[in-house]
C-alpha cells in the first residue's frame, strides 16, 4: 500500500459495527411502511393499465365505474395535466395516463378512489376502453429499422438516443495490437423486486400537497410533480416513510404519487396506492437489456492498448432515466484498465416493453461482464492468467481515465492480490476437478454523481445539526434518504464522530422536503460521500463552537482544547476537563440554539464532450471477486459455491453494515447472472410478471460468500470513504461465467446462465 | 389483489359436502388448504360462486396403516404432515421426499396432498410418486364410494375423473413388494420453483433382476406420464449401466413435452433422460422406498 | 356463524386469538387473514410482497406454524390462534430472534424481516439446533432482496446458539 493512500487515524465511533438505527422497529413489526398507514378519511386509489403493448385509446367510458357505490372519483386523461414528465429533462415523454396511445402492457390509461380496495377493484374492471391495437415493436435490434412502427413522433426511428464519443486514436491501436477480438455480448431485462412494491399517500389540503411515500428521493419526486400540477415547490411537500428496499426504482415518481395526488385534488381526501407485484414489474425502471460489441487489442505482453464498444440498448416505451444508463453503459467501460485508446458508440431504441431506468449498478453491470468475459478469452488466447492480465492493466492511483475521470485512491491491484490470495487461487486454477472451475471478475464504481440529474445550482447535499439545550443529544436533520441501507446510521456515525460526541446521542430527523434541508437522495451510491461531507462540516461547525466556548470556561487556548466522546479536555492537563453538556447548556445560555450547517457540492468534474458529466465522480471504488462453480454437465445446472470479494472502498463507516451492502449487491449481481429475466410472449405482454416465475435466489441458493478490504483512504471523501453499495453487483456476471468456462470449457455470451443455456453450449462444444 | 366473492359453505361431513357440491354443480369448488385454488381467484383464473369448504372434516386428515390394505392418507394432510409422518417416512420416505421438493415451508403448511392432484397441473409432484407406488385414489360422491388408481386419475392440465359432487378422500398407497423408489425433479430454483422436469420411478428388484419397474414422467405431458417403453426396457431383465442409459433415451423419446418458460421440448426431453437414469439407479442401488 | 349486513354481502363473524387476545371481527368470505390482520386488527408488521405466496412477507404463525397469510381466508381461520410479529417481543424484550436480527445486521430494509423472523422462531421453536441448512431451509419462503441471506442465517443461527 502505497503511503498517499493511507491515513492512519483513530476514531472513536466510526469504524465500529453499531446496529442499524431503526432495526429493533424493523424487528418488531413497529416500522410503518407507506402501505401499513392509514389516515382519516381515507379512500383507496387503484390505476386502469393498458392490456396491450401497442394501442390507440379509442373511447373510454367510464359511467359505470362511476355508478358503482364506493366510488368517488374515475378520472382519465382529461381530467389532469398533460404535462410531460419524466427524470432525464433531456427526454420528458410520459403523462399522467396516457394520452393518445398506450405503449407498453401496464400503461396507465385511468384510474379510481373509493371507498375500499375491493371497490376500487371492481370499478375498474367497469371502466370499458375502447383500443385500437397496434404492431408492437418488441425487438430492440429491429426497432429502428424502416418498417417498424413508430412509438413517440418525437423520437425518429425510435432512437432514444444516439451516443458517440471518441477518445485517442482507436483505430490506429488496434491496428498496431498484437492480437484483436472482436465479442458479442447480451444482457437482459431484471428488475430491482424491492419486496415492498410501490406506494403513496396523497393530500391535498388548502392547496397544498403532501405526499408520504417509498422514495429514494423526495427532492426529484417534489421537483418533478410541483412542475407537473404547476405547484410551488414549497405547496408540494414530499415525506419519506420506512422504504422496503428501492435499487433505483423508487428513484423517479411512479403513478403511485402522480394518480394518487390527482385523486386526492380531485376528491379532496387522502388516497392511498399500492401497487401490487404486476404492477410492480410492469412499470419496472429496471436493467436495460444491452447488446454489446467489443473490439479489443492487446499487445503481446497482455497490455490493453485499445478498445472499442458498441451498444443497441432498449430502452422500452419511455425513457425514464435511460439517457444516463446509455452513457454509464459505455462511460464506465476505461474506468478500471488503464488504456488510451476509447471509442463509444450506442443507440438506446424504444420498444412496446416496461421502460428501463436505474438498477444498482445502472447502466455498469453488463457491459462489465461483457469486458471481464473478453478479458479472459484474451488472456487464454495470449496464455496468460487471468489475474495476471487484471494486473498488468489494472488502474493505478491518481490517473486520469481517457473520458476524464480522476481517479485519485485507487488499491485495485491489492484487491487483486488479497483476492487471489483468499481465494486459494493458485491452488485453484486449473486444477479443480472437471465439474469445477473458478473465475475472476472485477468492478468500479462512482461514489456519487458529479452532476444532478436536472441542471441546478444547488449543493448535493446539506445537514444541519441542532444540540439539545441540556445538550444530551444533537438531532441530524438531513435530506439523505435512508432505504434499507444504512445511511442513517452511518450518517449518526459521522455526525457524532465530527462532533465528539456518542453515536447513542444522535437522533435523526430524515428525507422530508418540508423539515430537512435539501439532498439529491440514494442513488448512484453518493450519501456516504456526499452527505457524509455535509453531515461532517456541520459536526465540526458544532465542535468548533463547542470548543471555543469551552476554552474560554477553560481559561486554556482554542487549539489546546479538545473532546472525545463527550469529555472536553486539555492537552496535557489532565485535570482540566468539561462535560460536553455542560457546555452545551452553557452555549444556549449565553448565544441561542447551538447548530452546526453543512453543505456539499462536488468540484467541477470532468471533461467538455457531449455526455462528459456521466459517470464523472469525486471518487471511485474498486472490487475484484473470484467466484467458484461446480457444474452439472448433463443438465447444465451450475451451482456458485463459493464468492470471495474484495472491495477498496475507502475509510469504512460501520464494518458490519458494509459488508452487508457488499453481500446484497453480489446477492442482486448472482441474481442476473444465473435465474433472472422478464420475458415477454409475442404480444408483448409479460409472463412471468410475478414472484413465482420471476426467481430471485432465496436461501437455499445462494454462495458461501466472503467479503474481505483493502486498506484504502480516499482523500476527496469525508473521513477518507467511498462507495460499496453498488460496486459489488458489478464483476458477478463475469466471474461466474468466467468460473463456468474454468470448469467446462464453454463461453457463455448472453444473460442469464441458465442450466438450458449452459446445456446448449455444452452440446455445441460436444459436436465441435 | 382481490378474491372474488363468493358464498361459502361450511359441511359439517362429507355427505353433506358432496350434496353441496351436487346441488351447485360448476359453481362450487372445493376448498382444502386453498394454496393453488385462492392464487387462481385472486389471478381472475377462478370465480366460483361457492366454495365448499373441507376445514371441518377431520377425517381427511392424517396417515394410517392397515392391514391388508396399506398406507392410507387423507387428502386433507398437509405436505409438510406428510414429510414428519412416521409411517410414511418408515414405509414409503420416497413420498415425505417428493413432498420436501414441493414450494416452501410455509406452502407445506397450507398445501394438501389431495389438492395437489385434484388441482392436475401437470408439473405437479406428488403425482408422479404416488402413481409408481400404484396408489389408489379413494373418491366419495353422493352415489358412495368408489376407488380410482391414481394413474387413472387425470384426464388432462386442471380435469380429473371426480364429478361435480365428488371429493377426492384418500389415498391408499398398497402394501407392495417394491424394493426402491425415488422422486428426482428439476426445478429453476431450489425452493420455489415448480418441476422442469420430475421422474419418479420404483423398482422390485430380485438379486439383480428388476422383476417390476415404474417409470413416470411430471411436466412432460398433459398428465403425469407412465413411461412404458423405457419401463419394458428393463423389467425382468438383470439390470446394467448399460440398461439404465438405454431405459433414460427411451423415456426421453416417448415422452411429450411442449415449449414453455421454463424450458424448450428439446431441453426437457434431455431431462428425462438424465433424472430417469438418476432415479432409476438411486431406486435400483439404494433400496429404500 | 353467518348474519346479514346492510348490503347484500354476507358477513361472517370470526374469532381469533392474536398474540395471546381474542379478537373479533364481521368480515366478508373473500378476506384473507393478511387483510383481516392489516385493516381490521392493525397488525401491520404482517407485509403484503406478492399477494401469491411467493414471497413470504405476510408469514404469521397459525397454531405454531408457520404460513403464509395471504392465501389463507379470514374465515378458515376462525377459532385459531395467530402469531404476529407484534407477538414476539415481551415487555419491550425482545425475542432471541429478533435479537440476533438486529445484532447481526441481518436487518436492511426490513420488509422480509417480521416473516423471516417468525420462519426462524418458528424453526428454533420445532428443531432449537438446527444446522445452517436446516436454517436456510426453514427460510426458503421468504425472499429477501437486500442481504444475500448472509447474516440472516447467521443471526438464526446465533439466536439458536443462544438457546443452549
Amino acid at each position: 500500500m502505497s503511503e498517499a493512500t493511507t491515513q492512519n487515524k483513530e476514531y472513536s465511533v466510526i469504524g465500529r459495527s453499531f446496529p442499524k438505527v431503526d432495526a429493533r422497529d424493523k424487528a418488531t413489526g413497529r416500522a410503518r411502511y407507506t402501505g401499513d398507514i392509514k389516515v382519516p378519511n381515507m379512500l383507496y386509489g387503484k390505476i386502469l393499465r393498458s392490456p396491450h403493448a401497442h394501442a390507440r385509446i379509442l373511447k373510454i367510458d367510464t359511467s359505470m365505474a362511476e355508478a358503482l357505490p364506493g366510488v368517488k372519483a374515475v378520472i382519465t386523461a382529461k381530467d389532469v395535466p398533460s404535462t410531460m414528465y419524466g427524470i432525464s429533462p433531456a427526454r420528458y415523454d410520459e403523462t399522467i395516463f396516457a394520452i393518445e396511445k398506450v405503449l407498453y402492457v401496464g400503461d396507465k390509461v385511468a384510474a379510481v378512489a373509493a371507498v375500499d380496495d375491493e371497490t376500487a377493484t371492481k370499478a375498474l374492471s367497469l371502466i370499458d376502453v375502447e383500443y385500437e391495437v397496434l404492431p408492437p415493436v418488441l425487438d430492440p435490434l429491429r426497432a429502428m429499422d424502416d418498417d417498424q412502427p413508430q412509438l413517440h413522433p418525437q423520437y425518429p426511428r425510435n432512437i432514444s438516443v444516439e451516443i458517440h464519443q471518441n477518445f485517442g486514436d482507436v483505430d490506429k491501436a488496434l491496428a498496431e495490437a498484437y492480437h484483436v477480438r472482436t465479442d458479442t455480448f447480451s444482457g437482459t431485462r431484471t428488475s430491482h423486486v424491492p419486496m415492498e412494491p410501490h406506494a403513496a399517500i396523497s393530500k391535498w389540503e388548502d392547496g397544498k400537497l403532501t405526499i408520504s411515500c417509498s422514495t429514494q428521493s423526495p427532492h426529484y419526486f417534489q421537483y418533478h410533480i410541483a412542475r407537473v400540477f404547476g405547484l410551488k415547490m414549497g405547496d408540494v411537500r414530499v415525506m419519506k416513510t420506512f422504504v422496503g428496499g428501492g435499487f433505483g426504482g423508487k428513484l423517479e415518481a411512479s403513478g403511485a404519487e402522480y394518480v394518487s395526488a390527482a385523486l386526492a385534488m380531485k376528491t379532496g381526501r387522502p388516497v392511498k396506492i399500492v401497487f401490487d407485484r404486476w404492477e410492480v414489474f410492469t412499470h419496472h425502471r429496471g436493467r436495460h437489456p444491452q447488446h454489446i460489441t467489443l473490439t479489443t487489442g492487446v499487445t503481446k505482453e497482455g497490455k490493453i492498448v485499445g478498445c472499442h464498444a458498441r451498444f443497441i440498448i432498449d430502452g422500452g416505451a419511455y425513457t425514464s432515466l435511460g439517457i444516463a444508463s446509455a452513457y454509464y453503459a459505455g462511460a464506465m467501460i476505461p474506468l478500471i484498465y488503464m488504456f488510451d485508446d476509447y471509442r463509444f458508440d450506442g443507440f438506446r431504441v424504444h420498444t412496446n416493453l416496461p421502460s428501463c431506468g436505474a438498477q444498482r449498478g445502472h447502466g455498469a453491470p453488463q457491459p462489465r461482464f461483457a469486458f471481464e468475459s473478453q478479458l479472459d478469452m484474451i488472456a487464454k488466447d495470449l496464455g496468460m492468467d487471468p489475474i495476471e492480465i487484471r494486473r498488468l492493466n489494472a488502474r493505478k492511483p491518481n490517473t486520469m481515465t481517457p473520458n476524464e475521470f480522476q481517479v485519485n485512491s485507487c488499491a485495485f491491484t491489492e484487491a487483486l492480490d488479497k483476492a487471489r490470495n483468499i481465494s486459494g487461487w493458485d491452488e485453484k486454477k486449473g486444477k479443480l476437478s472437471s465439474d469445477k472451475g473458478i473465475g475472476i471478475g472485477c468492478g468500479g464504481f462512482i461514489s456519487g454523481n458529479g452532476y444532478a440529474i436536472y441542471r441546478t445550482r444547488l449543493p448535493h447535499s446539506g445537514a444541519v445539526i441542532k444540540v439539545s439545550e441540556q445538550g444530551d443529544i444533537a438531532t441530524l436533520y438531513t435530506g439523505a434518504v435512508d432505504i434499507g441501507q444504512g445511511s442513517d446510521t452511518v450518517l449518526a456515525q459521522m455526525a457524532a464522530e465530527a462532533i465528539g460526541i456518542n453515536y447513542e446521542d444522535i437522533k435523526l430527523v430524515t428525507a422530508d422536503t418540508e423539515t430537512t434541508p435539501h439532498d439529491f437522495g440514494a442513488y448512484a451510491s453518493r450519501q456516504t460521500l456526499m452527505s457524509g461531507w455535509a453531515v461532517k462540516q456541520a459536526g465540526e461547525e458544532i465542535r468548533k463552537q463547542v470548543l471555543e466556548l469551552a476554552a474560554e470556561m477553560l481559561e486554556a487556548n482554542v487549539e489546546d482544547v479538545d473532546i472525545d466522546r463527550r469529555v472536553i479536555y486539555v492537552k496535557g492537563s489532565p485535570d482540566k476537563v468539561l462535560p460536553f453538556e455542560r457546555v452545551a447548556n452553557e452555549f444556549f445560555i449565553m448565544r441561542g440554539p447551538l447548530v452546526g450547517r453543512g453543505k456539499y457540492a462536488p468540484p467541477k468534474l470532468g471533461g467538455k464532450f457531449k455526455g462528459a458529466p456521466v459517470g464523472t465522480s469525486p471518487a471511485y471504488s474498486f472490487a475484484a471477486q473470484v467466484s467458484q462453480v461446480e457444474v452439472d454437465e448433463e443438465t447444465g445446472q451450475v451451482m456458485v459455491t463459493d464468492v470471495w470479494d474484495v472491495h477498496d472502498c475507502g475509510q469504512v463507516i460501520n464494518p458490519m453494515l458494509l459488508h452487508a451492502q457488499v453481500e446484497g449487491a453480489l446477492f442482486m449481481g448472482m441474481g442476473e447472472a444465473m435465474y433472472e429475466a422478464m420475458v415477454f410472449d409475442a404480444n408483448g405482454k409479460p409472463l412471468n410478471a410475478n414472484l413465482g416465475e420471476y426467481r430471485i435466489p432465496t436461501a437455499l441458493d445462494v454462495p458461501h460468500v466472503v467479503s474481505d478490504l483493502v486498506d484504502s483512504y480516499e482523500p476527496a471523501g469525508p473521513f477518507g470513504v467511498k462507495e460499496v453499495g453498488e460496486g459489488a453487483t458489478l464483476p458477478t456476471m463475469g466471474s461466474y461465467a468466467n468460473a463456468i468456462y474454468d470448469a467446462i470449457g464453454v463461453r457463455i455470451y448472453d444473460m442469464p446462465l441458465t442450466p438450458e443455456k449452459v446445456w446448449r453450449a455444452i452440446q455445441e462444444r460436444k459436436r465441435m | 389483489m382481490i378474491v372474488p366473492q363468493f358464498e361459502y359453505l361450511v359441511p359439517q361431513s362429507l355427505q353433506e359436502a358432496c350434496a353441496l357440491l351436487g346441488q351447485h354443480g360448476s359453481k362450487a369448488k372445493v376448498l382444502s388448504g386453498g394454496s393453488d385454488l385462492i392464487v387462481k381467484m385472486k389471478n381472475g383464473l377462478a370465480k366460483p360462486d361457492y366454495l365448499v369448504s373441507l376445514k371441518n372434516l377431520d377425517e381427511l386428515k392424517g396417515v394410517r396403516y392397515e392391514a391388508g390394505t396399506g398406507v392410507i392418507i387423507g387428502s386433507r394432510t398437509t405436505h409438510n404432515q406428510v414429510i414428519a409422518n412416521p409411517i410414511l417416512r418408515e414405509k414409503y420416505p420416497s413420498v415425505c421426499a417428493a413432498a420436501a421438493t414441493m414450494a416452501a415451508y410455509q406452502i407445506r403448511n397450507i398445501g394438501t396432498i389431495g389438492g395437489n392432484l385434484v388441482n392436475a397441473v401437470p408439473s405437479a409432484d406428488m403425482p408422479p410418486i404416488l402413481i409408481a407406488l400404484g396408489a389408489q385414489a379413494r373418491i366419495v360422491g353422493t352415489a358412495g364410494e368408489r376407488v380410482v388408481r391414481v394413474e387413472d386419475f387425470f384426464l388432462g392440465p386442471g380435469r380429473t375423473v371426480l364429478g361435480q359432487d365428488e371429493i377426492l378422500a384418500e389415498l391408499v398407497i398398497p402394501d407392495q413388494a417394491t424394493t426402491g423408489s425415488n422422486y428426482v425433479k428439476f426445478g429453476l430454483r431450489r425452493a420455489g420453483a415448480l418441476a422442469v422436469v420430475g421422474v419418479a420411478s420404483s423398482v422390485t428388484m430380485a438379486g439383480d433382476v428388476a422383476k417390476d419397474v415404474r417409470i413416470i414422467l411430471g411436466a412432460v405431458a398433459p398428465i403425469p406420464m407412465v413411461a412404458r417403453e423405457a419401463e419394458n426396457v428393463l423389467r425382468g431383465k438383470k439390470v446394467s449401466d448399460d440398461l439404465i442409459q438405454h431405459a433414460g433415451k427411451v423415456a426421453a423419446v416417448e415422452s411429450k413435452p411442449i415449449n414453455d418458460i421454463r424450458g424448450s421440448a428439446e431441453y426437457r426431453r434431455n431431462l428425462v433422460d438424465v433424472l430417469t437414469r438418476r432415479s432409476l439407479k438411486a431406486a435400483i442401488e439404494k433400496g429404500h422406498v | 356463524m353467518v348474519t346479514e349486513a346492510k348490503t347484500s354481502v354476507k358477513r361472517h363473524i370470526v374469532t381469533l386469538t392474536v398474540n395471546g387476545d381474542e379478537h373479533v371481527a364481521l368480515v366478508k368470505a373473500n378476506t384473507t387473514l393478511l387483510d383481516l390482520l392489516r385493516e381490521e386488527f392493525d397488525y401491520t408488521g404482517t407485509k403484503k410482497g406478492c399477494e401469491l405466496g411467493d414471497c413470504g412477507a405476510c408469514t404469521v404463525m397459525l397454531d405454531g406454524e408457520p404460513v403464509n397469510s395471504c392465501l389463507i381466508l379470514a374465515v378458515e381461520a376462525d377459532g385459531h390462534s395467530v402469531t404476529t410479529i407484534e407477538g414476539l417481543d415481551q415487555n419491550g424484550k425482545l425475542d432471541p430472534v429478533q435479537e440476533a436480527f438486529v445484532n447481526h445486521g441481518a436487518i436492511q430494509c426490513g420488509y422480509c424481516s417480521p416473516g423471516m423472523i417468525l420462519s426462524g422462531r418458528a424453526l428454533l421453536n420445532r428443531n432449537p439446533h438446527p444446522t445452517e441448512r436446516e436454517v436456510r431451509e426453514a427460510i426458503a419462503g421468504n425472499l429477501c432482496r437486500c442481504t444475500g441471506y448472509v447474516r440472516i442465517v447467521e443471526a438464526i443461527l446465533a439466536a439458536a446458539d443462544a438457546n443452549s
